[in-house]
């Protein structure tokens, strides 16, 4: 079998080996969970409930009208205490319903899920409904609603699972590959029928090709791919940004996305290997997506490990209960997400929530901050650019507020993967730069169409 | 939660452990066998240039930005590299108060004048020597013969190679002189490095070697280099210049591997760095059969530079790219 990829990208240090090696430990019991309303790219919701309510685990706390919408569930049986704005994860203030645990009142069931719907003899509106009631988002980081990307307006011929985990330190991906395979292989089972695609590939990056044995074996196994549907495994190169949705599309089809187009245009679903697991439970078990998998790793975590907590799960509390065990003397950054593309939070008193894929607790020298040196125009940044829009030059028009020249080179195209600024010898700040580009840019474009009319 | 702050920032939070100074040092290690050689050869005079040339650029570097009350870059080991490398295209015979001058013109006019490390439009170093060479022509083209050649005329100053095709020698008289017995020997001893020329330039051998190093650790890519040396292959042989001396004689190689791929001076995309070789090479070759000079890489690599901002437009396509839309012809019945 090729190891297929992508032009550029670079290959940060992986130090996944600290946890790699760790079964993945449920979390059952919490002191509280803190959970965000907004947890999804797209339009706000409300709350549904009120301070002092009971709630069962699995009820729809929080919901809206409309596409762009994804409703939270109550992760876990209890009592809501509080609703108001808290950090999360994004590192921003959002409002955040608190669930303090209670057994439910006499005669009343703690858990209130979903009737089993079978994916493969369903219409699918009633599978993209499901999907949605379910309250699932993509959980490799972007927090897309998956009713949405499940429903494509053009024929799809692939769906592709990523499984590339490029980010170095989490391994949670890796675990559920090697602990429930044959989840990840039905959840690809379920997307391919959902939106009626020939075939289905589980891309895997080559550092992880101990789980392929796995995989290969749940393939064979399920029996989708008994009668007939086509589930196939394609090793990758380690390669950061490997797990980038359009890096992927490229690596397994050859095809780039165009430029400002969506995955849909070259016939390809990408979904998160912790997306399927929770599409796999919302339609077996009826559980909406009120827990997730994740990596607490980094060199202030004495205990790195693989957990499943209940979303809103606060990293605090984790540690309180001896979950987890924190340096606090050598505790210098906290990152929820991976290293390259992870926001810093300002304390770990945050919740785990559902595009939540590890937490890193880093020490001094992992935290080292580096001056802004001149650029030397070694071009490394060019070269390593997935998405091939020669950074240094971009940023030169960006600093000179050159929009239009920004745009022409590809400010839009920048998938903000970090790469750039991981190579640079100088350490620029250059896709830090490109972030606040393109918000500026968006503006002044809307701004222009304003005008316009 | 103690009361420590932490730490935030905009991600990536890892680094690539390559910066600025490891990149200047490794071009330092890459040219340590050429200069070595070139203090063997030359003997004092060679170690009293390549000193008094680094010393003098650190030193004006750091007064240049005391003054201007900018911070102190010396640290960064690129004044290093420029002082290393304007000595390595001087003649070992060259005063050393001419040096020092040359090496400050490259530091302060050259680079800090138009904003210091990355900004500076020409090569530093190539612009003090072309200024030496303007301003003292005879001692940057008196050549000193290498310790120990058998001289077919005995005399301490010489002339290159090219000097004597320049001025009319056929290449069998330019390999008898330099003690040769045939054109094939006399290229084995040119790449070999034992001949007359500039401290650095001397031996293709050492100065390849460091210049495969800088390529094998990814300091340098190929394309320039190889499009140097391409085109003056070809453009020699085109132009019915004997194509093998034109690459082992003079400075070429050096030029390609350490000169032509100065960062700041040379486009950053692909295409213009193919287009800016393919040019250093014709322009150097033009020089040497049409030029007042017998060596043309200085020129030709500076001239180079001027384009360069230009063949930084010539991007690869980014991924995706999809041709703008084109502006409908104009019907027929629109433009009666």
């Amino acid at each position: 079998m090729s190891i297929r990829t992508f032009r550029g990208g670079a290959h940060p240090p992986e130090r996944k080996d600290r946890s790699q090696e760790k079964p993945i430990e449920r979390i059952t019991s919490v002191s509280q969970v803190v959970i965000p309303v907004n947890q999804h790219f797209g339009a706000p919701i409300q709350p549904l409930v009120k301070v002092g309510e009971f709630v069962k685990a699995g009820q729809k706390i929080a919901d809206a009208d409309g596409r762009m919408t994804v409703p939270v569930h109550a992760s876990i049986a209890g009592v809501v205490k509080k609703i108001e704005p808290r950090t999360q994860s994004n590192n921003t203030e959002g409002l955040c319903i608190v669930i303090e645990p209670k057994d439910p009142p006499e005669g009343e069931a703690a858990q209130e899920f979903l009737q089993p719907l079978d994916p493969f003899t369903c219409s699918k509106d009633e599978a993209l409904a499901r999907i949605r009631a379910a309250g699932i988002v993509g959980m490799g980081g972007a927090g897309f609603p998956a009713h949405v990307k499940l429903a494509p307006t053009k024929p799809i011929s692939f769906v592709i699972a990523n499984a590339a985990e490029c980010e170095p330190f989490l391994t949670i991906d890796e675990r559920t590959l090697i602990e429930t395979p044959e989840k990840v292989v039905e959840g690809v089972a379920i997307v391919m029928k959902t939106v009626n695609a020939p075939e289905g590939v589980i891309a895997i990056e080559e550092n992880k090709k101990h789980a392929i044995p796995y995989v290969q074996k749940a393939i064979d196994a399920n029996p989708q791919v008994k009668a007939g549907m086509k589930i196939r495994v394609q090793e990758l190169r380690t390669k950061y940004p490997q797990g980038g949705e359009k890096m992927l599309i490229t690596a397994i089809t050859g095809k780039q996305v165009p430029s400002g187009g969506l995955p849909m245009d070259v016939g390809c679903v990408v979904s998160n290997v912790g997306t399927l697991c929770a599409i796999v439970s919302a339609f077996r078990e009826g559980k909406p997506l009120i827990e997730r998998g994740f990596t607490v790793t980094g060199g202030a975590c004495k205990s790195p490990k693989n957990l499943i907590a209940p979303i809103g799960t606060v990293v605090a509390d984790l540690a309180k209960a001896g979950s987890i065990e924190i340096d606090e003397e050598a505790l210098r950054k906290v990152i929820f997400g991976g290293p390259m593309m992870g926001v810093a939070v300002p304390s770990y008193e945050i919740p785990v929530q559902k595009n939540t894929s590890g937490v890193l607790l880093m020490n001094e020298q992992e935290a080292t901050q580096y001056e802004e040196d001149t650029c030397i125009r070694c071009g490394r940044c060019i070269r390593a650019c997935p998405t091939a829009i020669t950074p240094a030059l971009l940023a030169i028009a960006v600093e000179a507020g050159n929009y239009s020249e920004a745009e022409k080179i590809g400010l839009l195209d920048c998938i903000e993967c970090g790469t750039c600024s991981f190579v640079c010898p100088a350490h620029r700040h250059l896709v830090q730069r490109f972030r606040v580009g393109k918000q500026l840019l968006r503006a002044l474009k809307q701004k222009e169409a304003q005008n316009a009319k | 939660m103690p009361n420590k702050k932490m730490l935030l920032s905009s991600s990536p939070h890892a680094f690539s452990p390559v910066d600025t100074p490891r990149i200047m040092l490794s071009v330092v290690i890459a040219l340590v066998p050429a200069t070595a050689y070139g203090i063997y050869l030359y003997g004092l005079p060679a170690l009293g240039v390549v000193v008094t040339s680094i010393a003098a650029a650190m030193l004006s570097e750091f007064v240049f930005r005391k003054i201007i009350k900018a911070s102190t870059t010396v640290g960064d080991f690129s004044a290093v590299v420029t002082g290393l490398l304007l000595a390595l295209i001087l003649p070992p015979s060259t005063p050393l108060w001419m040096v020092a001058l040359g090496a400050i013109f490259a530091i302060v006019v050259a680079k800090e004048f138009f904003g210091g490390l990355g900004a500076n439009p020409f090569n530093p170093a190539l612009i003090g020597r072309a200024f030496l060479l303007m301003s003292f022509p005879a001692a940057i083209t008196t050549w000193s013969m290498p310790k120990g050649l058998a001289l077919a005329a005995d005399a301490v100053s010489t002339a290159t190679p090219l000097n004597m095709i320049k001025q009319g020698s056929t290449l069998a008289d330019v390999a008898k002189y330099f003690g040769a017995t045939d054109t094939g020997a006399f290229y084995r001893q040119l790449f070999m490095g034992y001949r007359s020329g500039s401290i650095g330039e001397s031996s293709i051998l050492l100065v390849l070697l460091g210049g495969l190093f800088l390529l094998g650790i990814g300091v340098v890519q190929w394309i320039v280099p190889i499009s140097v040396l391409g085109s003056t292959f070809v453009f020699s042989w085109l132009l019915g210049m004997d194509p093998v001396l034109g690459i082992l004689s003079g400075g070429i190689v050096f030029g390609a591997f350490f000169m032509a791929t100065d960062y700041a001076t040379r486009p950053m995309t692909q295409y213009g760095q193919a287009l800016f070789g393919i040019g250093i090479g014709l322009i150097t070759v033009l020089i040497r059969k049409y030029g007042g000079y017998p060596e043309g890489v200085t020129y030709a690599i500076l001239i180079m530079n001027t384009l360069t901002p230009f063949l930084n437009k010539l991007r690869v396509k980014k991924y995706g790219f999809v041709p703008p839309p084109k502006p409908a012809k104009p019907t027929k019945e629109a433009s009666k």
